[in-house]
């Protein structure tokens, strides 16, 4: 947490204090979290619970902590079930008293390999027990920050052997936590970057009170901690310039062979941008061209073989003389995505205002040419912006859908035929099977970030999207989809309860990519065929964004939708189109 | 009431958020069954940052109170009076 306005002081401790204390309306739902340390939490809970408030704003920050001085013995005891989220924040007296200041254990050399065993042996136990945990609720864990205390016989400027197997320890266990989807590992050189090593350790607070860090620390320990926790969306885009951008030089001028991104033409950090956009592009963030250019030459460009970033890594190409804010609308048709969600970036000042005038919510920056550390920020904030917590199938097949929409596109206005022959060609299959709690990242990514064909916009946190599942008439549906002109992936998502004859949807989510195929009505045909319903009842909510599916309802049922919106399975029938999927999955919920 | 005084008002209406701005000048940790060894703790870490003094562990028992902190911070800083 920071001021507002972004200056980089961090918050004080009175500042966080009376954010706490702000007062909370009884009926905003609760957020509980359980945070976990060996010390005494004081002044990290305090910040903690501030930072989750500002994150979080509406909801009740409810942080429980449990016994100090036993951080094993709290992981082992804690009762999932009572929380949404579990913090550990490990300290090296975490993993033997004597690597504590607290402790008079002794130093003596001979005691050093009795030391290394018993840190080894808690190192197993907080890896059981975190890994267990994980499997019932999102964990975050912060490994240790602090120095090791001067116990080692070589001098500090030398590494000690049985201080290298320490942090091997913690290291080969932060290795083995961060590959489960629901455990978050607090990035320690990020968080070096934030809170110098030297500046973190209060030893006078940590003998006399047991509360080991400095506030800075401390503040700056719940700020990671508190993002780990929100996790919030990545954006999906990213929109940028060539010339003097993704390479240095100008194209129209310079030539193909003339534009560089190399260390000898001292262009290097023009290739860094480019090495990391394919990256980026890998991941799954869309990323497009907006130039003015001519572009037969970008073509030309986009063929030298040293480019890092290929042409298939980029769509859509919007290159030519039209003003750039008219480039960028019409990439963010062909996304189909808000401004919001995403960055542009041109070495052009000009050009950075034109676009942030007609798009003031997309962030526009400017590429600092020339300014080596300016670069490197960039790439690190980029990577702040569009990072995720886990990659999924479905983000490498993203890019290529997109562009598989717009052949789909091509080919239906094309074909000469009717919508209904090119559907039937299509040789379309919808897949159900049933989402699943945990590691289905895309199901629930799909349920907390689409927007326009969406049945009420709500969101889930992680753990009330886990709590959804344990309810035995509950079902959650993830689609997917395929024709012949590719596949699209997981791209739907239905939710609800079946009660008897009727069924309750709760959440129903489609991406905008998987539009005009029918698919949502297949989805209802699904509904009713598998669960023998006579009626579907939704939990049907106007948002000022799911225009696509007020149409979709209004389609359906020949009058504008309104809250608690009913189905029946005869109107159903009367009013659904020609269907030509195949349908694979049987899904039995 | 000095600009020092407001600021020490603010710190402990950070750390006794029951207490009226009116009330505060008068809290003594006898006489108030909110003020714990926890409220201790907190209310001097709030004080040494926002003050940007470092209260001697041996004196904070005897700060117990609105006015000893005033009159501590007084001594400590002077210039602010």
């Amino acid at each position: 947490m920071r001021k507002e306005g972004g200056c980089s002081q961090r918050v004080k401790l009175i500042d966080a204090l009376h954010l706490v204390r702000r007062e909370v309306v009884d009926s905003a739902p609760e957020t509980k979290i359980f945070l976990a340390c060996g010390f005494t939490p004081l002044h990290l809970q305090t910040f903690l619970t501030a930072e989750l408030r500002v994150l979080l704003p509406g909801r009740r920050i409810s942080l429980k902590t449990g016994l100090f001085g036993d951080l094993c013995g709290n992981i082992a005891r804690v009762t999932q079930d009572e929380f949404d989220s579990f913090i550990a924040v490990v300290e090296w007296g975490d993993l033997d008293p004597r690597l504590a200041l607290r402790t008079l254990g002794g130093w003596h050399p001979s005691q050093i390999a009795d030391i290394i065993e018993s840190a080894t042996g808690t190192v197993g136990r907080l890896q059981s027990g975190l890994l267990g945990i994980s499997q019932q609720v999102p964990t975050i864990v912060c490994m240790p920050t602090l120095p090791l205390p001067p116990l080692f016989p070589t001098i500090p400027s030398q590494a000690d052997s049985a201080e290298m197997q320490l942090r091997h320890a913690v290291a080969s266990l932060a290795v083995s936590l961060s590959r489960e989807p629901n455990l978050r590992i607090v990035n320690g050189q990020h968080l070096d970057e934030t809170s110098p090593p030297d500046r973190r350790y209060d030893v006078k607070s940590d003998v006399l009170s047991g509360f080991p860090y400095s506030l800075p620390h401390a503040s700056a320990i719940a700020e990671f901690l508190g993002r780990l926790i929100h996790n919030r969306p990545p954006k999906k885009g990213l929109i940028t310039d060539l010339d003097d951008t993704l390479w240095s030089g100008i194209l129209g001028e310079d030539g193909v062979d003339g534009i560089s991104w190399h260390l000898d033409r001292h262009s290097h950090m023009h290739g860094l941008y480019q090495q990391f956009l394919a990256s980026l592009a890998g991941a799954g963030v869309l990323v497009g061209v907006a130039s003015k250019n001519d572009s037969t030459n970008v073509e030309r460009a986009f063929t030298r073989s040293d480019l890092l970033l290929s042409k298939n890594d980029v769509f859509p190409f919007e290159t030519h003389w039209s003003r750039k804010s008219e480039s960028v609308r019409r990439i963010l048709k062909t996304w189909n995505v808000g401004a919001d969600a995403v960055v542009f970036i041109d070495d052009s000042p000009m050009e950075i205002a034109e676009v942030k005038a007609a798009f003031p919510e997309m962030e526009c920056i400017v590429f600092p040419r020339s300014d080596y550390q300016g670069i490197w920020n960039l790439l690190k904030h980029l990577r702040e912006v569009f990072g995720k917590s886990f990659l999924t199938d479905d983000d490498a097949l993203r890019l290529r859908s997109i562009r598989e929409a717009g052949v789909w596109r091509d080919a239906t206005q094309s074909s000469g035929s009717s919508s209904e022959d090119f559907l039937k060609t299509a040789e379309a299959c919808v897949v159900f099977e049933p989402a699943q709690p945990k590691g289905d990242t895309r199901a629930f990514e799909l349920v907390n970030k689409t927007n326009q064909f969406n049945l009420n916009g709500k969101r889930f946190s992680e753990s009330e999207w886990s709590n959804f599942f344990r309810d035995p008439a509950a079902f959650v549906l993830a689609v997917s989809y395929k024709d012949r002109f590719g596949s699209l992936g997981k791209i739907a998502v239905i939710m609800g309860k079946s009660c008897g004859p009727v069924v309750c949807v709760s959440g129903w989510v489609m991406s905008c990519r998987a539009f005009s195929r029918r698919i949502e009505h297949q989805c209802l045909r699904y509904l009713f065929g598998t669960l023998g319903a006579d009626e579907i009842v939704f939990d049907y909510q106007s948002t000022p964004r799911n225009g696509p599916l007020q149409e979709f309802f209004t389609e359906l049922l020949g009058e504008t939708p309104t809250e608690g919106v009913r189905l029946s399975k005869e109107r159903f029938a009367a009013r659904v189109p020609p269907l030509f999927h195949q349908v694979e999955g049987t899904v039995h919920v | 009431m000095s600009e020092q005084e407001n600021r020490l008002l603010s710190c402990f209406a950070s750390v006794f958020p029951g207490l009226s701005m009116e009330e505060i000048p008068g809290i003594r940790a006898q006489s108030q069954g909110i003020w714990d060894s926890l409220s201790t703790v907190t209310l001097a870490a709030v004080i040494q940052e926002e003050f940007n003094v470092e209260i001697d562990p041996e004196i904070l028992p005897q700060l117990d109170s609105f006015e000893a902190f005033r009159t501590y911070l007084c001594r400590m800083n002077p210039a602010a009076e």
